[in-house]
């Protein structure tokens, strides 16, 4: 029953698919609502499954119109207020909609499709609602016969009765396809969409038959019955249809035949009539159609007029229209679900006319200009064609946009399916159904989105019960938002659910092997909850069948950085979860920052920059520093991994040389500038590394050492630049030549030959026709194999910790840096300063030849270094620090110039060199040679008296022996200072063989052992372990000074017998520890 | 039927030649949207070695093919006569850098006669076959086997 042509068919598709869109949303309100029925809403829905049946009618889509006639007779019973819209009911008819929906998009097969489930529940609803004597009426089925006896249709008696009882008339219409509708310029959409707006249309049929045998009544035309129900009068009625009276007829009881069941005009048999049109079984159209036809055309023969034969050839070449365009109609229908075309308001498209024509105006102007040699002219089309440019892309843009509530209004179905099927009371909020995205964005983001809100459901929000227990209302909320920001737009998905157990994703993590427990202490609350977006990783306890089945988090932040989009959650156990997302407007032109490597531009786009770094070639060496084998970058406290674009890429760096500025290649393979090591910092690190050094860093001091002079690296133009990039949560640092500008650059798609590259995003035009490469920043740190975790910072940041604190083992110290003279830099160990304070120079006293300054009620003794060692003078400034060390039994102040900062390191400390009184040596910290001061030989040197007095005082312990162990001098000399300021006999040994021997010499005079635990030859644990399996030492403390006390070295110390731990130059705790031991001794 | 075959085998094609190093090809002209000699190739690191790099052809990015390379013989050398033929091949633009152009010839299809299995080092698989001439031999070139995703 093939009579619509290809655009007769879109469009009634188009309309089909508008009449569907607000329908999920309307039987949700109206479910809702419950009983007290919003008549609009039910009309509106009850409208659109109408149209729906009416057009189908038309095309011979016998299973749609089947189906929504049900569909319509359920709706009609709820308007009529006999059946209540309850949930069930509601979701039969959702459910029906879809498969509807599903056919009105496929609609060429849609006669293909099984729909008996849905009928029968459907007319299971329509018949538990009435009574019994009625209900044979549904299955009932009538002919409709024309007063002349013939029987034109077969229509459902429950229609045809439930229209009476509404008070409406039944109208049985001809009309001539030929006279009455196209020759009077209409489709006969046109004509179902009038009626429509007057009563419904119970049933309609095309009569090919009555062509055949019926040319005496109906001389010529096709006619096309329609029943109607309508409450206008039937005095009126003929003006309605717009066809002669006669063909009018108001349908009685007697003009309705009860059909035997075997007459029943299966629908079947029309699908198979229509089934002709697939492409697949075309041949049997071809059949089909010529049969047809032929018949037509004898049967329009007998008339013998040209027109008529003319009119015929035309509907025959329709026909044959749509059996041409049937062959590739799948693939438009496919392209159809995925919205080929796009709705433009004509406001928009007006814009555009005009702002072409601008742009063809400002072309002629321009073309003027040159011709003519007008600079000025020139000067002011290009202007112009600059704004138009601008103008006419925005507007384009905005053909582009649609509305996000395209992707939003799906979700209340979902949410109510799911609620429903989980047992749980879900509330959506959405708001911000307005906002605007590119039509690309729209499409990629429906499904990351339906996956957070379906996690949302079924993860998050709790079942009622369980809901009430924790004092919460039982009903759960889902909010769904959508707002602009700084260009971007924001889609916020919160739940007020369970929210997400950051331990318990760790303990999953851990479990799975995706993340060491080391790392998983030091992460953050967020980073934990983060963790959620590792591929392969399920947070539900029980794995329902309705969301995720634990594989998709990962899948949804693919997907969203693949659109440039940046995903963060954030959750609180308890309270619930929200999960931001943020967007890019459009994809298609975005702003990018250049850059440059080697002789090589490239854009990086801006949502993935977040700032531009420059690292002054002076500081080069102090804030970039290697981990392993990367390097990383102190930014702000935080170590931020580098990736060196030149490498990643395999590209020839340059720089430009400071000398003429031009350019040359980089020579440099680390950034990291290993000439810093002479830092000791990095001593160490660099002799263990040795072995693990590649090939080429002999070459590399080839280059250094001649050029030791000159340093390259101060010039401006060496700093190294830096693009902070964030991939997602994951921040990396991209060493780059040179930072250009930022510009709006067309992303455009690269070959298949270079898919495989999974370092660019795209490529783009430059302005000087040139094409740069787009990077994709995630896909440059897959390559480099940086880790995408979002504490990857902060885990190098612990494992350069890890890495110094290995070093540190041996000798680790606390020193307070400060300054004598503006270049002198000093230290003293921080564990004997008392505090700092900062004075006024013009408050210093000088009192009997002696510096004092006013302090806390007492006079405070100062000095400065001058007074003993050969040093500078202090500068001449207002305020200086003084450092306040506490010294037998007093206090003193240091008088130095800031800066004073406090620092862990490992030094070597070279006690010969610069020793001299007051300096106990020197080493180098931060490139700096650094006097050590021995603040003890101060004081004793100025107030030699001082220390006479403490010596009477103290000295009970007088003629006793300690045996201290301790390879670095430094320590050594400040610890058995100290202790011998105190009265004991001091024996050192520089490391564990050597006190071993000692104290095998002096057996009788030794009462207590102090030693280091990390030293050559023999390490304090060995020692100890050595002193206590001797009986002679048996009775023996043994006191371990350390850096770190660690649980692992005092179980491990504990084992060898250590007696007590103390941190290095911890004077005061240290004496005092000594101080009980040997009391202990001396009552034993 | 069988005449209309025939007919259809001796279709004439015209055949572009261009040389890569001393070897003569050839490429049915109808594969060719145009020769030009835009030779500012943006290099592309990390690309298969045979892509020199993309170009800018009036707003569409054409990836350039190092032809040379890509049959295995020795890389075109940079010289004022470089050209590249820009052909399309589902629905993408791809420059074939040559050597030098060299004429148009008309050929009967079925004087094509199938490729030597090895011709002169070139893989034999990127070509339809060899056509004589009175002086010379063109090799003609299988655009879809030569652009194959590898």
């Amino acid at each position: 029953m093939i009579f619509e042509d290809d655009e007769t068919l879109r469009m009634y598709v188009e309309e089909s698919k508008d009449h569907l869109v607000d329908i999920e949303n309307d039987l949700l309100t109206i479910e809702e609502a419950g009983e007290d029925i919003d008549e609009d809403l039910v009309n509106n829905v009850f409208r659109a499954a109408h149209s729906i049946k009416g057009g189908a009618g038309f095309m011979g889509l016998s299973k749609i119109k089947e189906l929504a006639h049900k569909i319509e007779n359920v709706l009609g019973m709820v308007r009529s207020r006999e059946i209540v819209p309850t949930p069930d009911i509601i979701s039969t008819l959702l459910k029906a909609f879809d498969t509807l929906r599903e056919m009105i998009f496929n609609v060429e097969n849609s006669n293909d499709m099984d729909i008996s489930e849905h009928v029968v529940e459907l007319v299971g609803l329509t018949t538990a609602s009435l009574p019994d004597d009625q209900k044979e009426s549904i299955t009932m089925i009538v002919d409709v016969a024309l007063p002349s006896g013939r029987k034109v249709l077969q229509s459902s008696k429950f229609d045809i009765d439930h229209a009476r009882k509404e008070g409406r008339f039944i109208y049985l219409v001809e009309y001539d396809l030929i006279h009455d509708i196209q020759r009077k310029r209409k489709t006969p959409l046109d004509v179902i969409a009038y009626l429509l707006n007057s009563g419904t249309i119970l049933q309609s049929k095309i009569d090919i038959d009555a062509v055949g045998t019926l040319d005496a009544d109906v001389p010529s035309g096709i006619p096309f019955y329609v029943l109607f129900a309508s409450i206008i009068e039937p005095e009126i009625i003929p003006s309605l249809f717009d066809v002669d009276e006669k063909f009018v007829h108001q349908v009685t009881d007697d003009m309705c035949f009860p059909v035997a069941a075997d007459q029943i005009e299966k629908p079947k048999q029309v699908a198979r009539e229509t089934a002709s049109e697939k492409p697949a079984a075309k041949p049997s159209a071809e059949k089909a159609f010529p049969d047809e036809l032929i018949r037509e055309q004898k049967d329009a023969e007998p008339l013998d007029t040209d027109e008529k034969q003319d009119q015929i050839h035309q509907q025959a070449s329709t026909a044959v229209d749509v059996q041409d365009s049937s062959a590739d109609k799948p693939s438009i229908m496919k392209n159809s679900v995925s919205q080929a075309s796009l709705r433009v308001s004509v406001g928009l498209l007006d814009l555009l006319m005009t702002l072409a024509g601008e742009l063809v105006l400002s072309r002629n102007q321009l073309l003027q200009a040159v011709s003519t040699n007008n600079m000025r002219a020139l000067e002011t089309s290009g202007q112009r064609i600059d704004m138009v440019t601008s103008e006419l892309q925005e507007a384009i843009m905005r053909t582009r946009m649609q509305s996000i509530a395209n992707v939003f209004n799906k979700f209340p179905r979902v949410v109510r399916d799911l609620a429903k099927e989980l047992g749980k009371e879900v509330d959506l909020i959405i708001e911000g159904k307005t906002v605007e995205l590119d039509k690309t964005i729209i499409e990629a983001i429906s499904d990351p989105l339906t996956h957070l809100v379906r996690n949302a459901v079924d993860h998050g929000i709790e079942t009622p019960d369980i809901r009430n227990g924790h004092g919460k209302s039982a009903i759960g909320r889902v909010k769904l938002s959508a707002y602009h920001e700084a260009g971007q737009v924001n889609i916020e998905i919160s739940d007020d659910g369970k929210g997400i157990d950051g331990e318990k994703l760790v303990a999953s993590a851990i479990k799975r092997g995706l993340l060491s427990e080391q790392h998983a202490a030091l992460m953050s609350e967020k980073e934990k909850i983060a963790l959620i977006f590792l591929p392969g990783f399920s947070t539900a306890q029980k794995v329902t069948d309705v969301s995720g089945r634990g594989v998709g988090m990962d899948v949804v932040k693919t997907n969203l950085d693949k659109l440039g989009g940046i995903v963060d959650i954030e959750s609180k156990v308890g309270e619930g979860t929200v999960i931001r997302i943020k967007l890019p407007l459009t994809l298609a032109i975005i702003p990018s920052q250049i850059i440059d490597v080697g002789h090589e531009r490239y854009a990086i786009p801006q949502v993935n920059l977040n700032e531009l770094l420059r690292i002054p070639a002076a500081q080069v060496k102090n804030r970039i520093e290697k981990v392993g084998d990367a390097n990383v970058v102190r930014l702000r406290g935080n170590l931020l991994p580098l990736l060196n674009l030149a490498q990643v890429l395999q590209i020839k760096q340059t720089f430009h040389d400071p000398l003429d500025g031009r350019l040359q290649p980089e020579r440099r393979d680390n950034i990291a500038d290993r000439r810093s090591r002479k830092n000791p910092l990095f001593l160490s690190h660099e002799e263990t590394d040795e072995s693990g050094n590649p090939p080429n860093e002999a070459v590399d001091e080839d280059f250094i050492k001649p050029r030791s002079g000159q340093e390259r690296r101060t010039s401006t133009k060496s700093a190294i630049n830096i693009a902070v990039v964030s991939a997602g949560a994951f921040k990396y640092g991209l060493v780059v030549d040179q930072l250009r500008d930022s510009e709006e650059i067309v992303v455009k798609p690269l070959g298949r030959h270079l898919k495989g590259c999974c370092g660019y995003a795209g490529a783009t035009i430059m302005g000087d026709g040139k094409v740069a490469l787009i990077l994709d920043v995630a896909g440059l740190a897959q390559m480099a194999q940086l880790t995408s975790l979002e504490g990857a910072d902060r885990v190098s940041e612990a494992a350069l910790d890890a890495a110094r604190q290995k070093k540190a083992e041996k000798d680790k110290v606390s020193l307070l840096l400060f300054r004598n003279g503006e270049k002198e830099q000093c230290a003293v160990p921080l564990g004997i300063v008392e505090r700092i304070e900062r004075i006024k120079v013009m408050d210093i006293e000088v009192v009997g030849g002696k510096k004092v300054i006013q302090y806390r009620g007492g006079s405070l003794p100062l000095f400065s270094l001058d007074q003993v060692a050969k040093v500078k003078p202090l500068p001449d400034f207002d305020q200086l620090e003084v450092i306040v060390f506490r010294l037998a039994g007093r206090e003193v102040g240091l008088m130095v110039t800031p800066p004073v900062d406090a620092i862990d390191v490992v030094v070597t400390i070279d006690a010969i060199t610069l020793r001299q009184p007051g300096i106990m040596g020197s080493a180098i910290i931060g490139d700096y040679t650094t006097l050590i001061v021995d603040i003890y030989e101060i004081v004793r040197t100025i107030n030699p008296e001082w220390f006479d007095e403490t010596d009477i005082s103290s000295s009970p312990q007088g003629g006793i022996t300690i045996l201290f162990a301790e390879d670095s001098a430094f320590f050594r000399n400040q610890v058995k200072g100290f202790l011998q300021e105190e009265g004991y006999n001091v024996l050192d040994a520089e490391d564990g063989m050597d006190a071993w021997e000692m104290l095998n010499q002096h057996s009788e005079t030794i009462k207590l052992v102090l030693t280091d635990l990390e030293m050559p030859n023999m390490n304090g644990f060995e020692l100890t372990a050595k002193i206590k399996a001797d009986p002679r030492y048996a009775h023996l403390k043994v006191v371990a000074l350390t850096s770190l006390a660690g649980d692992e070295d005092i179980e491990k110390g504990a084992k060898s017998g250590i007696d007590e731990y103390q941190i290095k130059l911890d004077r005061d705790k240290l004496l005092e520890t000594v101080r009980g031991h040997l009391s202990n001794i001396k009552i034993d | 039927m069988k005449e209309r075959n025939q007919r259809k085998q001796n279709k004439i094609i015209e055949l572009a030649t261009f040389y890569i190093g001393d070897a003569l090809c050839g490429i049915d002209i109808l594969n060719i949207q145009e020769i030009n000699r835009h030779l500012e190739v943006t290099w592309v690191p990390q690309a298969p070695e045979y892509v020199l790099g993309v170009l800018n052809l009036r707003g569409r990015i054409v990836t350039v093919v190092d032809l040379g390379k890509k049959l295995g013989l020795s890389p075109i050398s940079p010289g004022k006569d470089n050209r590249n033929i820009i052909v399309d091949s589902r629905d993408e633009h791809i420059g074939f850098l040559v050597d030098r152009i060299s004429d148009v010839m008309l050929a009967e299809t079925d004087k094509i006669e199938p490729a030597p299995s090895n011709i002169g080092g070139v893989q034999g698989k990127y070509f339809k076959g060899v056509f004589k001439t009175e002086n010379s031999l063109v090799g003609v070139l299988d655009i879809n086997a030569t652009l194959k995703d590898e």
